[in-house]
């Protein structure tokens, strides 16, 4: 494992164990070495190396997983979260809580007692029907609201993130690109600070909200080329066919994800190029000569 | 771009002015980061038997040298009119051309010390000459409104070609690749300086009186920059600590094995491409910011880019020295990867920047002292402090955080340059507070 490897899968868990409501100022970690564990402060983290509960041991706490090798003999009392590496919950021994498995290799054994095993399956595009017409309405929900209020309470707003995407789309997807980049690695970062944590989650979220903000633009934008009188009534339209297209988009292989992509760094570039709309983006004029 | 323009008007001359400066900057480029750049390294220390330190300071030597030739090329140029006559300029870069042949087929054959003094001395003086006349033949060939776009396309093909062409770096290699493709270079230059007939001298003389539209640089319009004044100063100071940051950082990952052979030296192919390409994306980013916004914006990415590439480098060694069993020894290319993107970009603006920063009248000097302060005199500082490094064997953390900290220091000194010329424009324009 690469540090650029080790330290996304670091920060998920400590994003994990923040939002799961435990103290990180109270997580141990395991890096190298054979380790037995007899009791833990409240989170232990298993990074690199053996570690052992044995057969007697009864510890009280999370522990998770993300690299090298867990054997599990005696109780751990809390949850078990395996991202990487290997989990052996071997025979006689006990997790009261729930087994979460991310990715890895884990084996339980028949005789061990889990309170509940849970195996994560990423969403795809074999879920049912239903679920996926329930987030798309959320998706609509979510992103209408945002564009009506925007088109019926500041429709130069829009309108100046519209134009930018229309009138500069590779300038946009250069600073989108670039701008979304360097926020995530910087995030990333200031969150391995441990201090910087909640600045970090309050940039991923803003970073979120940007491309939502793109994507209701988008919609706005296909809105103001149906005959639909009503502006709002336009944007929403226009947001439930966009919304279609980038379903349909992730039907297409390769194609589709970068189409998806492309759509997503031109959103975000448009939304900083307008300071949030504030502002029409005009680039600069450069003489044509004399 | 105004290229579609002419291809749209069929100003053909004016399309193949775009492709002759293209072809010359991108063989020029590739011959400096190939044959100069790694090619010296070589010759020098297993050919001549030199240690890398004494290669180090003759490539501090030749750095030095070519800065006094270029600058005594730059200001003759200016103040005889070569840089506003077109065929003086081509002949001028054949002669350069002929010196680089020559050189170039004789490095593998030296094998002394003094043989190898007296290259470095003949290369410095061809590449002195070559870089005020080469930079100074935008005026006639490039549109303004395109150098960011052009700059973008040297940069991109140039580090594609150095890097997806898997060469071993070896003087031989380099010596034989560069005979092969400078010979039909030659010969074209050779054509377009001597030969007369009235095709060939009516597109010359179109692409000669282009300077008188499109001579005068985008930072020029108005008030032109004077070589004496904070408006080119600045820029070259700027200039400077890019050049000097990359090269300082640069130096001492060339080498170290591990971070060299899982890059630019890998024997993986992919790895190759993945950074040629990422090198492609930096000139486009760079190509489009260049255009279209302000040279401040340009320059604060490229800090930006460079502060976030030493960053990852040194939290990555930070991490393998704390937790080594995680760390192994495999090393990630997504940090060459940026490294690429953010060298892509400040080349892209050293490509656009120095004619934008001119005028007719002052092309020659501008890139001179531009490219002469900025890059050679970086090089050579760079060089000397890399030594000094080694001497006091610093460690590769300690070093690339030197070079992580003056990234951040030029990142945050941009900022607040502009942050307090912006607030002495207000007081100006107030007088004072307004309410």
């Amino acid at each position: 494992m690469t540090p650029t490897e080790a330290i996304p899968l670091l920060i998920v868990v400590l994003l994990m164990i923040s939002i799961g409501g435990s103290d990180v100022q109270e997580m141990s970690v395991t890096f190298q070495g054979d380790h037995d564990i007899e009791s833990l402060a409240d989170v232990h983290v298993v990074a690199g190396g053996a570690t052992t509960v044995p057969e007697n041991a009864t510890v009280d706490g999370n522990v998770y997983v993300i690299g090298g090798t867990t054997d599990i003999d005696g109780t751990v009392d809390g949850d078990v979260t395996l991202l990487a590496g290997n989990l052996s919950v071997n025979d006689g021994a006990t997790v009261t809580g729930t087994l979460q498995t991310y990715s890895g290799s884990a084996t339980v054994s028949s005789d061990a007692s889990v309170g509940q095993i849970s195996q994560f399956e990423p969403p795809t595009r074999s879920s049912s029907p239903a679920q996926r017409v329930v987030g798309f309405l959320l998706r609509f929900l979510v992103l209408g609201a945002f564009g009506w209020w925007l088109v019926e309470r500041h429709p130069l707003v829009i309108e100046n993130v519209g134009a930018a995407i229309t009138e500069h789309a590779l300038v946009n997807a250069v600073v989108g690109s670039l701008g979304a980049t360097t926020l995530l690695v910087l995030f990333v970062y200031m969150a391995f600070t441990l201090i910087l944590l909640p600045v970090a989650i309050v940039g991923l979220i803003v970073e979120f909200f940007i491309v939502l903000y793109g994507q209701a633009v988008f919609g706005y934008l296909i809105g103001t080329r149906l005959p639909i009188e009503r502006d709002g009534v336009a944007t929403l339209a226009g947001i439930a066919a966009f919304l279609l297209v980038l379903e349909l988009l992730g039907f297409v292989p390769y194609l589709g994800g970068i189409a998806q992509l492309v759509v997503a760094v031109v959103g975000f570039g448009a939304v900083l190029n307008t300071y949030f709309g504030l502002q029409r983006f005009e680039p600069v004029t450069i003489s044509r000569g004399t | 771009m105004e290229l579609s323009t002419h291809v749209r008007e069929r100003r053909w001359v004016t399309v193949a002015g775009y492709g002759l400066f293209v072809a010359l900057m991108v063989a020029g480029y590739y011959y400096n980061i190939t044959f100069v750049q790694l090619g010296l390294i070589d010759l020098g220390t297993r050919l001549v038997g030199m240690s890398e330190t004494a290669v180090s300071m003759w490539m501090a030597a030749l750095a030095l040298v070519t800065l006094v030739v270029a600058a005594a090329t730059g200001m003759t140029m200016d103040r005889r009119g070569w840089s506003t006559n077109l065929r003086t300029k081509l002949r001028l870069l054949f002669g350069v051309v002929c010196v680089q042949f020559a050189l170039t087929v004789v490095a593998p054959m030296i094998r002394t010390v003094p043989a190898f003094g007296a290259w470095i001395i003949f290369a410095s003086i061809g590449l002195g000459v070559g870089f005020p006349v080469s930079f100074s033949l935008a005026i006639d060939l490039v549109p303004v409104p395109d150098r960011g776009y052009v700059a973008a396309g040297i940069t991109a093909i140039a580090y594609f070609l150095a890097n997806a062409i898997p060469l071993s770096w070896s003087v031989d290699v380099f010596s034989q690749l560069m005979v092969a493709a400078m010979a039909p270079g030659l010969l074209v230059l050779g054509v377009l300086s001597f030969t007369s007939f009235n095709r060939l001298d009516a597109i010359l003389d179109t692409l000669g009186t282009q300077h008188e539209t499109y001579g005068t640089g985008r930072f020029c319009y108005g008030d032109p920059i004077q070589t004496r004044s904070l408006a080119f100063a600045v820029p070259v100071v700027l200039m400077f600590g890019v050049f000097f940051i990359d090269s300082l950082g640069f130096l001492r990952i060339i080498d170290t094995p591990s971070l060299l052979l899982s890059s630019w030296q890998s024997t993986d192919l992919s790895t190759r491409l993945f950074i040629a390409v990422a090198h492609v994306i930096g000139a486009v980013m760079a190509g489009v910011i260049y255009a279209n916004y302000s040279l401040s914006r340009v320059f604060l990415w490229t800090f930006a880019l460079f502060a976030l590439t030493h960053v990852m480098y040194t939290s990555d060694l930070r991490f393998a020295a704390l937790f080594p069993t995680i760390a192994g020894q495999e090393a990630s290319p997504l940090n060459p990867a940026l490294y690429a993107i953010a060298v892509s970009f400040y080349t892209t603006l050293n490509f656009a920047l120095w004619p934008d920063l001119s005028t007719p009248e002052t092309i020659g000097t501008h890139s001179a002292i531009g490219i002469g302060v900025a890059g050679w005199l970086a090089t050579f500082s760079s060089t000397a402090l890399a030594l000094y490094f080694q001497a006091v064997d610093l460690t590769l953390l300690s070093h690339l955080n030197v070079v992580q900290a003056l990234s951040l220091l030029l990142l945050f000194g941009l900022a607040v340059g502009l942050y307090a010329r912006r607030m002495i424009e207000l007081a100006r324009e107030n007088g004072g507070a307004s309410g």
